[in-house]
């Protein structure tokens, strides 16, 4: 209650209009004391001035009365010497002041007076002609001595009112000089106090409206505003970040579920992909059935022919050749034990000891505990081992060497396929090694070896390394194969 | 911009209350508003009244310094009137309330003797300051013996070795007091002289400060065998100095001056002057006004206060 805007606006109000009536009262007050100081230099003199007008007032009543006996002049001279009597003050303190001695004296002077009147009336009553005509000389003589003490004390009250005029004009300009800074700095304090209210509630609005701008532009990670306002605008401040925090996390959890979305598409896609691939596949397998068993028995009927006419060495290449066709039939699932593979393989191997007995050297490095242990994809290291046979050795004279090695190296299975050829140029490595859907415009030379790429990546889409070329020009290629066995391929038929 | 506008605020708030103060304190520390302008307000006991001759002598103002010094350490306040030329004064002076006089009466004016004798019978003390005109109850002196100043003028005197002196003793209007006990200074000179004593001619200056001039042309020119010249004014003193001078007669022509100015020490330095009487006008005004409070709280004091003289001449240097 005490911080809202309400009580600070009335406190501030209230402050200032405090502080303006107060330099305004100030300086009223001031104004009235200067006034009476004004009129206090007068007021002395004014009543010494009605004190002589009463004692000339008595003069041609006492005149007449001692004249005439009249006794209208009696009462009437009565009446003034009552007047007077009462006007002249009885308390006559002595001070060291030069006109207050002399009004003093004026005072005692007036009391002879009035007692030398009371005495002449008494002896104009007794008839004693001879001595109120004296007493009358003498109070002409008092009252002439009376007035040379009024007008003395006037000429030194009219001196020393002059030197202070002087005096009292400077007090009276420094006073209002004074009194008119007071009220304009009192009004200047009113309104800084007034603009740093109303600064305290436009500067955190403007600050609220900065955050809301950048919010609005979908900055969410600015900090909390805190502000030391009045209660109304904190309040909107408080609203304002839960606002953001809401909006915050409304829009996460838009991101997430588009993102989930996505995920769902691509797997869509993927899924579809694989379809069609499998019906691909299918369609493949089909069209391919009809000629492999039509030259798998051709080859059987070869080999059978070979050993009637006891032609050893074509009988065991007919049979290598037979068992390799029947390795490529029976083999319809993606993944085989590791053993088949290496089966089909050394049935390639015989083949091409046999075709090519002087320049192909090829040798295989499997330990026996790894065969039965681990599957890996089916038609894998063959194509690889044709592609280097078919393409690492073509400008290069010479014995080539193409080596096969499966090892393990905890969790993942190693297939190796090394070549000493020619290697294979870096932008086709790069265009092999992109994974992409089979693209049958590629080059027919590189496509056992793409096949086998792009099925790698097929079967483990979130193991970017599962397949890996390293050459160089004239070095040789090898490409190995890295099977994570703990992690499971997408698909396994 | 929020801690500019508190800057404003504490500024502007600060020289209100600069300005606040300066008002406030200008109010307090003015003689017209804090009503200090009268200084000498404070309230006191007694009002006395110094009847003093109007001359402007040196004398009279130190009376009145002395007196108003002792108002103001005695807590009383003292009023001054002319005594000569303002005769209604001093006859209205028993009805204006005064608690005591002090008269510094120098001639025998019956009208003022008849005035004293009713302050007299009103009760109200007197000091009657350098002459005692009268003698009575509840009046007092203060002053000089002048029978004492004569001896001193005559020792100073004596100092010149001359066997026969003729002298003249030079009375002032400008120091009347001195004139009314002449008597009594020229026979203190007689005693102390005695037959060395050859001529003693008194002559009188009027209030004119050159008057002096004249009359010591006049007495030279017309008679020289004078050897010293007695004056009785501080005026009188530098204007006859300068006539001696002037005539080439000094040595010849001694002079005895009065007052203690520093020109007249200076010339008792020099020689020109044999020496000067120094009276005490300022103890003479504090004396009396002391007597008056004593009178006013106790009802008596001492009759009789000699301030005494004191002789500067150039032996005394």
């Amino acid at each position: 209650m005490k911080n809202s805007l309400k009580a600070r606006l009335l406190f501030y109000f209230s402050v200032s209009m405090v502080i303006i009536l107060f330099s305004m009262g100030f300086v009223l007050v001031t104004s009235l004391k200067l006034q009476r100081i004004a009129d206090r230099r007068f007021e002395d003199e004014k009543f010494l001035q009605e004190l002589k007008t009463h004692l000339s007032d008595l003069q041609l009543p006492l005149e007449h009365y001692l004249s005439t006996y009249s006794s209208s002049s009696l009462s009437k001279l009565l009446f003034i010497m009552e007047t007077l009597g009462s006007s002249v003050p009885s308390a006559r303190p002595v001070t060291s002041d030069e006109s207050d001695l002399i009004k003093r004296e004026i005072y005692f002077l007036m009391d002879a007076y009035l007692e030398q009147l009371n005495q002449i009336i008494e002896q104009k009553r007794g008839r004693k002609v001879q001595q109120y005509i004296q007493s009358y000389d003498e109070i002409i003589n008092l009252y002439r001595y009376i007035n040379s003490r009024i007008n003395a004390v006037s000429l030194i009250g009219f001196r020393v009112q002059l030197e202070e005029y002087q005096n009292f004009l400077d007090l009276f300009r420094r006073m209002q000089l004074y009194n008119i800074l007071q009220i304009l700095m009192a009004t200047a304090f009113a309104f800084s106090l007034l603009m740093q209210t109303v600064n305290n509630i436009t500067s955190p609005m403007y600050q609220l409206s900065g955050m809301a701008g950048k919010l609005s532009g979908g900055l969410f990670d600015i900090p909390d505003v805190h502000l030391s306002s009045v209660n109304e605008v904190n309040q909107v401040a408080e609203a304002f970040n839960d606002m953001k925090h809401n909006i915050h996390h409304y829009i996460e959890e838009l991101q997430k579920q588009k993102e989930m979305e996505q995920q769902i598409m691509k797997e869509r896609v993927r899924n579809l992909k694989m379809e069609q691939l499998l019906k691909r596949m299918e369609l493949y397998t089909l069209q391919a059935q009809m000629n492999p068993h039509f030259l798998f028995n051709t080859i059987n009927t070869g080999v059978q022919l070979a050993i009637v006419e006891e032609a050893d060495r074509t009988a065991e290449f007919m049979e290598n050749l037979a068992r390799l066709f029947r390795y490529n039939i029976r083999e319809k699932q993606f993944f085989v034990p590791l053993r088949h593979e290496i089966e089909g393989l050394q049935s390639y191997y015989n083949i091409l000891r046999i075709r090519f007995p002087k320049t192909l050297k090829l040798r295989l490095d499997v330990d026996d505990e790894l065969l039965d242990r681990f599957d890996c994809p089916a038609m894998v290291i063959q194509p690889l081992v044709e592609n280097s046979v078919l393409h690492a050795f073509k400008k290069k004279g010479g014995k080539g060497t193409v080596s096969v090695s499966v090892r393990y190296e905890d969790p993942v299975l190693i297939i190796s396929v090394r070549d000493d050829g020619v290697g294979i140029p870096d932008d086709t490595v790069k265009m092999l090694l992109t994974p992409h859907v089979h693209d049958y415009q590629l080059s027919s030379k590189v496509m056992g070896l793409e096949n086998v790429i792009q099925r790698c990546y097929f079967l483990y889409p979130d193991q970017k390394d599962v397949i890996d070329i390293n050459t160089s020009r004239d070095n040789g290629t090898e490409i190995l194969i890295r099977i994570h066995t703990e992690v499971q391929p997408c698909i396994r038929l | 911009m929020n801690n500019f506008l508190k800057f404003l605020s504490f500024f502007f708030g600060a020289v209100f209350s600069i300005f606040l103060f300066l008002s406030i304190s200008l109010m307090i520390r003015n003689p017209f508003i804090s009503g200090n302008n009268n200084e000498g307000a404070s309230v006191k006991k007694y009002n006395y009244a110094f009847f003093l001759p109007k001359a402007d002598a040196s004398f009279i103002r130190s009376l009145r310094q002395g007196a108003a010094d002792a108002a103001k350490s005695l807590d009383c306040a003292v009023s001054f009137h002319p005594i000569d030329s303002d005769p209604l004064s001093f006859e209205m002076a028993c009805f204006s309330g005064f608690d005591g006089f002090g008269l510094y009466l120098y001639e025998d004016d019956k009208k003022k003797l008849q005035q004293l004798s009713e302050i007299l019978k009103k009760g109200i003390p007197v000091v009657q300051i350098e002459n005692e005109v009268t003698q009575s109850p509840g009046s007092f002196f203060i002053g000089t013996n002048n029978f004492d100043v004569g001896k001193g003028i005559a020792r100073l005197a004596l100092e010149t070795g001359r066997k026969k002196i003729n002298m003249v003793l030079v009375y002032s209007k400008k120091n009347p007091g001195v004139i009314t006990d002449g008597r009594l200074i020229e026979m203190g000179i007689k005693s102390v002289m005695g037959e060395r004593l050859s001529v003693l001619r008194t002559e009188e200056t009027s209030l004119n400060p050159l008057d002096a001039e004249i009359l010591v042309h006049d007495l030279l020119n017309e008679e020289s065998s004078i050897d010293i010249i007695v004056l009785t004014d501080y005026n009188d003193t530098l204007v006859t100095v300068q006539s001696i001078i002037d005539m080439n007669l000094v040595g010849v022509v001694n002079i005895i001056g009065f007052g203690d100015h520093e020109t007249i020490k200076s010339y008792i330095d020099k020689g020109v002057i044999l020496g000067s009487i120094v009276r005490n006008p300022y103890r003479i005004g504090f004396s009396t006004v002391m007597a008056l409070k004593e009178i006013s709280e106790n009802g008596y004091t001492s009759a009789y206060v000699d301030t005494g003289i004191t002789i500067l001449s150039g032996r005394m240097q």
